[in-house]
């Protein structure tokens, strides 16, 4: 079993709901984001870059198979699970930002702060909490928290707290055009594995060598 | 004491005291008081961390210097050397424990050591090599520890033959162990695919050169300061000051030979990277490669030799110059998001993805595809508690423990 994703870019309309229910689910702290996406080539979200041209970008965790930030972190803290998600225990991290330098896609990030502080900061609502509420650990391992610590790193952990309950991840769940789909990559009839392979599913920055567990079907072309 | 000697010490304790307070205030904020964020996430204490690993090399050149290849005109400077490494090579570790958001998680790296990382390979060979040179001193000092010293002496017959003996057996190992170091912690960087200002092969042989430079330089600003100008140092200094100039010209052939390779082939990665050093930081390249060879062109020159005000001044150009060179490890690295790609369905157009940059700014964007990172006043802070670390371990050092020959005129 490898746990792998597939983005369909003919479905994204660029709503980022996914990216909105990402956040809240795994209560990010302020000025977190574990989920970006993007309009390739514009400067500004929605809008073509050149006209007819334009395509959604949804970016987060690749869980690569050849994960460099697995690599470089020294105590192990960055790991790999059984069915090859790569997940961060929060309870382990020293903060050293090793795995930072490393991953090509910059979609780790550090609590930089107290998370509440940053919130007072950020003039949230009093006592205003979100997302999922329990601690969730993976063979022993603290995987997800509310509130994180100050000086950890955290990103993308595949929604394992509900992975675990039988649930699809939250951007799957939030996504108002079908685009995500979550399955076996390691069984060739899985649906995502036939998806990739009649719909031409590429990975992004394969020129790195990390292998990502997440791949894109491209846009469909436009006649004319 | 004399008054310069108390200035020293008072300077430097009170800088310690400062960056302590500094790194105090840090540990309770968290990393948020320094000006790194999600897209630059090293910065100051990386490359101090960098600096200073080089600067351990006056240990390694002097006793392979003396030991293996047989100059004895720096026997005299045996003990400098090995005190300068234990020195440095500690304070690259001190530079970096502020780096760490969760220090007390420490442990960790005992009883998880991830055996495939470099930064566990590093924090190995450095303890090592702390190790190595502290015994190293220790073994050098040995014929002199009397008085009050006498009491952490080893009882042998005798002590000059048998320092003597071991501290020839010891120097191979500390030659392996010191580019240990420097290979090492060039790996650090040199292994990360995701940002090609590191990626290279040549990062560990550049860093062993520029550390042989500096390292070297660092011993020789304390000789001249401890032993002055005579007569009979004059060939040491010489060998020395040669010694610099050959490692210095070997780091500006491997760094421009890397250059010019990427810069040839013209590859817009490339191009974009090397543009960040070029361009944007044009005046801090222009220093890293003159104020060195300012100094080692004053090295080379035997009137220069002959004041000491002036070596140490070429010294001191030739380290800030190595010190500005390793800073310029992170704007290559970070000032670009490794994600840029060609949009689909666009001509000629690169495009970075920009990422959360974890930072409260009520007027700005939260995602930056650049971050202007210049250290705050809270790392400069640290770091230069770190510096006056050396400095206050370096002056303690010969104060107290006969480092400078009591005899200067001998040997
Ligand atoms: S995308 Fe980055 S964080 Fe995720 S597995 Fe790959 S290297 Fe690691
Ligand atoms: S910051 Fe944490 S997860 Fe990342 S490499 Fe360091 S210890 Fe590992």
């Amino acid at each position: 079993m490898r746990r792998g994703m597939v983005i369909d870019l003919e479905k994204c309309i660029g709503c980022r709901s996914c990216v909105v229910a990402c956040k809240q689910h795994n209560a990010q702290p302020p000025g977190n984001w574990w989920n970006r996406v993007f309009t390739p080539g514009s400067h500004r979200h929605l809008t073509p870059p050149e006209k007819g041209e334009e395509y959604f970008l949804p970016v987060h965790c690749q869980h690569c198979n050849n994960a460099p930030c697995e690599k470089v972190c020294p105590v192990k803290a960055t790991y790999r699970t059984e069915d090859g998600m790569i997940m961060v225990d929060f309870e382990r991290c020293i903060g050293c930002r090793y795995c930072m330098a490393a991953c090509p896609y910059g979609v780790r990030q550090f609590n930089w702060e107290d998370p509440k502080k940053a919130m007072e900061k950020y003039e949230y609502q009093q006592d205003y909490s979100y997302g999922y509420p329990e601690e969730f650990r993976l063979d022993g391992r603290l995987v997800y928290m509310p509130v994180r610590f100050k000086g950890v790193v955290e990103k993308c952990n595949f929604c394992a707290h509900y992975a675990d309950k039988g649930l699809d991840p939250a951007c799957v769940r939030g996504c108002p055009g079908n685009a995500r789909h979550v399955g076996d990559l390691d069984d060739p009839d899985s649906k995502v594995s036939k998806m990739i392979r009649k719909k031409k599913g590429f990975t992004l920055l394969p020129e790195k060598g990390t292998r990502p567990n997440v791949y894109y079907l491209p846009p469909r072309r436009k006649e004319g | 004491m004399s008054t310069s000697k108390k200035i020293g010490f008072l300077v430097t304790g009170l800088l310690m005291l400062a960056g302590l307070a500094a790194w105090g205030l840090q540990l309770k904020e968290g990393l948020v008081l320094t000006h790194m964020r999600n897209s630059y996430s090293w910065g100051l204490y990386v490359a101090t961390l960098a600096f200073f690993v080089g600067n351990a090399a006056g240990g390694l050149v002097l006793s392979s210097m003396i030991y293996l290849f047989g100059v004895t005109s720096l026997k005299p400077f045996a003990r400098i050397g090995a005190l300068c490494a234990f020195a440095n090579v500690t304070a690259a570790m001190f530079a970096i424990l502020p780096d760490i958001g969760q220090p007390v998680r420490l442990y960790n790296m005992l009883l998880h050591p991830n055996l495939v990382s470099p930064l566990v390979w590093d924090v190995i060979v450095l303890n090592l090599y702390a190790g190595l040179s502290l015994l190293y001193l220790y073994l050098l000092m040995l014929p002199d520890l009397r008085g009050p010293l006498a009491r952490i002496a080893i009882k042998v017959d005798d002590p000059a033959a048998f320092s003597e003996k071991w501290a020839k057996r010891l120097a191979p190992y500390m030659l392996v162990a010191a580019v240990g170091i420097h290979v090492i912690t060039a790996w650090i960087f040199a292994t990360q695919g995701a940002r090609d200002w590191w990626n290279s092969a040549v990062m560990a042989p550049d860093f062993v050169a520029a550390a042989l430079a500096s390292g070297t330089a660092v011993v020789l600003i304390v000789c001249v300061l401890t032993y002055g100008i005579k007569e009979q140092y004059t060939a040491a200094y010489r060998a020395l000051a040669t010694f610099i100039a050959v490692a210095f010209f070997t780091h500006i052939f491997f760094m421009y030979n890397d250059f010019f390779i990427h810069a040839w082939y013209g590859s817009t990665e490339a191009l974009d990277v090397l543009a960040i050093t070029f361009k944007d930081y044009l005046p801090a390249h222009v220093f890293e490669v003159l104020a060195p060879l300012a100094g080692v062109i004053l090295l080379l020159n035997g009137k220069v030799r002959k004041s000491g005000a002036a070596m140490v001044s070429a010294c001191i150009l030739l380290v800030a110059g190595i010190f500005v060179h390793r800073f310029l490890l992170m704007p290559g690295a970070f000032d670009r998001v490794p994600l840029t790609i060609a949009p689909l369905g666009t001509q000629d157009m690169q495009w970075s993805m920009p990422i959360a940059s974890g930072q409260y700014n009520p007027l700005g964007n939260t995602f930056v595809t650049s971050w202007q990172y210049f250290p705050s006043a809270i790392e400069i802070a640290i770091v230069a508690g770190v510096l006056a670390y050396v400095g206050f371990l370096i002056l303690f050092a010969i104060d107290r423990l006969p480092i400078v020959n009591a005899q200067k005129e001998s040997t």
